[in-house]
């Protein structure tokens, strides 16, 4: 008998096992296989090589991996893929978890310490995800007075805008979760939602210290937006367009901040203050408020927050780059596909299998990723730069610096390109 | 029906609906063990009342229980990190009360612990100050720093921070073989660390830009308030004990004080900074005018006694000037201990700073105050 | 009661060989230093404080009584209703500008409580190493209810400023009210004490 489980029997065992298995055979068979093709009733399937991919087809190309390809092919032209995978939530959060690795390390040899070093072996390369372990199996406390739906809803709406922000950011030609016309313009209706999420989970937790950081979030984002919009404008005027893709495309000869580096220093700043980094991190200042606005939230409700936060951050570095510093363009650096993998087959010992459809990603998107990462990590570098080096700011300087100052610079911006337009330096007819 | 008659320290206030009471501390990041009441229009505040006591332990109660030597060990408590410094005054005047000389040799190994002991207060000091301004490299840095200087005290007393080294009639244990050199080397190198923080710290122009021209403490204020030590010394009154009214050696030896005029937050937060820089000079100083050899501590009657008599000692501490009065009716254990403890002097000055400033510069005008809320408390 | 009265009467009249006392006091401190300002400050300054506590007790007559002059130190008793002006002659002629240390004990004995205010001063260079103490005695309860008794002294605060969080103190740990001051409210102990005063020599520590 044993110690764990005193009443253990393993009649009893072998019958819950049994049990299991035929409950779960009889809910597949009378509920999976209907659902299943009530399903398949109405998803238009995607026809390859000729074939309708039916559930049959599909599970027999499991067994081949030359003709799974084409199923994997057929799934990343989905939006379900871009939504979830490549440049939308699966690549942000992705790089906002190095962002978190790196940010904690650097910081710490900034700061003549080790930082996380224990927690997955290697320089603590686990930490974040036994933060995030922490986080979820923590209780969450809601106050007694808070109004409980806004409350509720203030994290989950946050993460959900951040990602939206993240969906308007192409990564590489034709890889962008929603390729719009009015991208600029888009990115801005999103980021003005991020202090309205800010000031209703403040006024909902009804206590005294979110609602101050709440407030003091909403005046630092409204008076940093307008910077913000006017930094990119010397950019919009010389490209003629909003749309992000087109933004980038057009600098493949020269990337717009070596015309617009006052605009890509406003933008900078402004970038800091929308994402609460250190100079400007008012709305957390933990030494006169607490935590500002996140005091109440407690458990996953500020582990939301925070993946949202730095959602953020790789939205606005992504943005950055693509604006002022070419987007996904680069001298080519990624090796040429090797011609003898599409001719003869990949060969593994004494087997040759031979694989059409390969390669799955063509040279020139791959060279993008990888200019587009290699760019952003050096904008979220100096993102997290400030965080060791500077105190925090107080209100009313920040709001000095918003109004007055960054207001200025981004108009000098904007002569500047309007000066080049007609000189007929940039622009339609210009000599670039 | 009248209105219930509250006892002392309770009121009740009319609400106001456009002011806003806020209840920092007394645990909350930014108050350390004390509790600030603070009323604010918008991002302005219009009163305050500080309400220190959330770690009151009464030590001069507990004193008069203990005997003179017992008494030690709790007394320094107060400060832990300074806790030469708070045992300084004390062991003084049970001195005075009991007649002891103490040797040569005592005087300068007890000038040398108070020095390092200051030190490794004003970093721990500056280390919450970095944090207070949201600048966590110099919350990291002293804390590092400091190190140095508790590795030398470890080695001199056998404590990290409790050290209750002074005795009176000396102090403990002499000093370790080889001591003068490592904490040469020591003391060298640390000068030359905290060099460094004016770098990233006291020249950072957000720095300056937040606490220069705030809570502004006029000279004449700060004579009124009885404000001391670096509060004092920011607002251009040059008053160090240590210069004035200088105790065991430091009439022999070589330093000067700081000053500076403007008494903004900035200054006060400078000058424990640059004292630091003097109790360095101090003790290579001492180091090198220190007798060799002798005796360290005089021998002490098992439960001394004093006469009838009271005393007044005060030393410079960290914060600035700490003052112990002692009652003694011929008994081993004293009548009465006061520590007249800096903290709680500076901290009239409080809400005379606070009120009209934003509630941006309440952490940076509070610790700039040099205030340490378990010292006030006691 | 009456010992306490004999060793105030007996230091008073110790005072005048303790001042003869002092010039030798300092010598064994001094000797390692061989200043030169060092012989002249041995005569001048026991002198100095001596002209201190002169000043006071010809101008005050029998409203003080000098308790002790030590280098440096100055003690003076002041009855309850004198130390007002006294503290503000200390202020006005004497130069004294600040107070360090408001200490209340406790003499069950005599059936008083003694507040002591140590006076230093930082504008006027001559007064850097002296300290006053000002001693002043109000009446002690047996049965006390800290601030509606008879144990009640004048407030300094209007003084100086400087004693406004100690004279808080001294009400809350000895119960006695200063009549005068503005905030006579609780400071370090809890809203809710409602024992004796604690440093009264009638509360006892448990286990003590």
């Amino acid at each position: 008998m044993s110690v764990i489980a005193p009443n253990f029997k393993l009649s009893e065992f072998i019958k819950s096992i049994l049990d299991v298995g035929f409950w779960g055979l009889l809910i597949f068979v009378l509920i999976g296989f209907p659902a299943a093709f009530i399903v398949l009733f109405y998803i238009e399937m995607p026809v390859i090589n000729g074939e309708l991919l039916t559930p049959f087809l599909a599970l027999t190309w499991l067994a081949d991996p030359s003709r799974t390809l084409p199923i994997i092919k057929a799934f990343m032209t989905t939006d379900l893929f871009r939504i979830a995978a490549f440049p939308g939530f699966g690549f942000a959060a992705l790089i906002a978890a190095g962002t978190i690795f790196v940010e904690r390390k650097m910081l710490a040899k900034l700061q003549l310490r080790v930082g996380p070093f224990y927690c997955g072996k290697i320089e603590g390369i686990l930490q974040l995800m036994g933060d995030g372990l922490k986080l979820i199996s923590k209780e969450i406390i809601i106050p007694a007075k808070a109004d409980k739906p806004i409350f509720w809803a203030a994290p989950v709406l946050f993460v959900a805008t951040a990602a939206a922000f993240v969906s308007l950011i192409p990564v590489t030609p034709g890889w962008v979760v929603a390729d719009v016309d009015v991208g600029l313009l888009a990115v801005f209706a999103v980021i003005g939602f991020f202090p309205i999420i800010t000031i209703l989970s403040a006024w909902a937790a009804n206590s005294k210290f979110p609602f101050i950081g709440g407030i003091r979030a909403l005046f630092q984002m409204v008076s940093f937006e307008i910077p913000l919009i006017l930094s990119f404008l010397g950019v919009v005027i010389v490209t003629g367009t909003l749309n992000l893709s087109e933004i980038a495309a057009s600098q493949s000869s020269f990337p717009w901040i070596i015309f617009f580096p006052i605009g890509a220093i406003v933008f900078f700043i402004t970038m800091l203050a929308e994402l609460e980094r250190i100079p400007f991190d008012l709305p957390e200042a933990e030494s006169e408020i607490v935590a500002g606005w996140l005091t109440e939230l407690s458990g996953m409700m500020y582990g939301l927050v925070q993946l949202g936060t730095y959602l953020k951050l790789y939205a606005f570095a992504g943005l950055f780059v693509v604006v002022f510093l070419g987007g996904w363009n680069g001298p080519m650096i990624w090796p040429p596909f090797p011609e003898e993998i599409i001719t003869k087959g990949i060969e593994l010992g004494p087997v040759t299998a031979q694989i059409p459809g390969l390669p799955v990603f063509s040279q020139e998107m791959l060279n993008g990723a990888v200019w587009f990462v290699l760019k952003t990590v050096g904008v979220i570098f100096f993102i997290l730069l400030p965080r060791g080096v500077f105190p925090r700011i107080r209100i009313d300087l920040l709001l000095d610096l918003g109004w007055k100052k960054l207001i200025g610079l981004a108009f000098v911006n904007i002569f500047i390109a309007l000066g080049l337009l007609y000189a007929g330096i940039l622009g339609p007819g210009g000599i670039f | 029906m009248s209105t219930p008659t509250l006892p002392p320290g309770l009121a009740i206030q009319k609400a106001d609906e456009r002011i806003m009471t806020l209840n920092v501390g007394p645990q909350h990041p930014g108050s350390g063990h004390m509790r600030i009441v603070v009323q604010i229009d918008g991002d302005y505040i219009v009163a305050c009342d500080p309400d220190p006591g959330y770690v009151h332990r009464g030590e001069e109660k507990m004193a008069e229980y203990r005997n003179y030597v017992l008494n030690i060990p709790h007394l320094e408590r107060p400060v832990i990190h300074d806790s030469c410094n708070i045992l300084y005054p004390y062991v003084l005047g049970v001195e005075e009360l009991l007649g002891l000389e103490i040797t040569e040799r005592a005087k300068y190994v007890r000038v040398i612990a108070a020095e390092l002991n200051r030190c490794v207060y004003t970093m721990y000091w500056l280390a919450i100050y970095g944090i207070f301004l949201g600048h966590s490299t110099m919350f990291m840095w002293p804390a590092g720093d400091r190190e140095l200087l508790i590795d030398l005290l470890e080695k001199m007393t056998g404590a990290r921070v409790t050290h209750s080294y002074f005795i009176p009639g000396g102090i403990r244990n002499d000093l370790p073989a080889n001591f003068e050199d490592v904490c040469l080397r020591q003391v060298n190198y640390f000068e030359k660390r905290i060099k460094e923080y004016a770098d990233v710290f006291y020249d950072n122009p957000i720095l300056i830009s937040r606490t220069e021209k705030t809570g502004v403490l006029s000279r004449e204020d700060a004579i009124r308030l009885g404000t001391t030590g670096s509060v004092l010394r920011a607002s251009g009154v040059d008053y160090d004990v240590r210069k004035k009214e200088p105790y065991d050696v430091y009439d022999e030896l070589d330093f000067q004080t700081n000053v500076m005029k403007s008494g903004d937050s900035y200054a006060r937060s400078r000058i424990p900074w640059l004292d630091m820089m003097e109790s360095c000079r101090i003790i290579r100083d001492a180091l090198q005018k220190m007798p060799k050899s002798g005796s360290v501590r005089v021998k002490l009657k098992p439960n001394p006694k004093g006469g009838i008599d009271s005393v007044y000692k005060r030393i410079e501490s960290g914060r600035g000037a700490l003052g112990c009065y002692i009652v003694s009716d011929k008994k081993p254990e004293p009548y009465r201990v006061k520590l007249s403890v800096p903290s709680f002097r500076n901290l009239i000055a409080l809400p005379h700073l606070l009120i009209g400033e934003k509630l941006g510069n309440m952490p940076s005008i509070y610790w700039s105050l040099n205030y340490w809320p378990v010292e006030a408390d006691r | 009661m009456s010992s306490e009265k004999e060793t105030v009467e007996k230091k008073t009249e110790d005072s005048k060989p303790s001042s003869a006392q002092a010039p030798e006091k300092p010598i064994p401190t001094k000797k390692p230093t061989p200043t030169k300002t060092s012989p002249k400050e041995e005569v001048e300054l026991p002198a100095f404080e001596k002209g201190i506590a002169d000043k006071i007790i010809e101008n005050f007559g029998e409203k003080t009584t000098l308790t002790f002059v030590k280098p440096d130190r100055v003690g003076i008793k002041v009855t309850r209703e004198a130390i007002h002006e006294v503290a503000e002659f200390a202020r006005d002629v004497l130069n004294y500008d600040h107070v360090d240390s408001v200490a209340g004990v406790d003499y069950p004995a005599d059936k008083e409580i003694e507040v002591v205010y140590h006076l230093s001063s930082y504008t006027d260079p001559t007064l850097d190493r002296q300290i006053l103490e000002l001693a002043t005695r109000a009446q002690r309860e047996d049965d006390p209810i800290p601030g509606n008794d008879a144990t009640k002294l004048p407030s300094l605060r209007d003084i100086f400023y400087s004693v406004e969080f100690h004279e808080r103190e001294v009400f809350e740990m000895l119960g006695v009210y200063f009549e005068g001051h503005p905030d006579n409210r609780r400071l370090l102990l809890p809203e809710d004490w409602a024992d004796l005063p604690p440093l009264r020599k009638d509360f006892r520590n448990k286990g003590r």
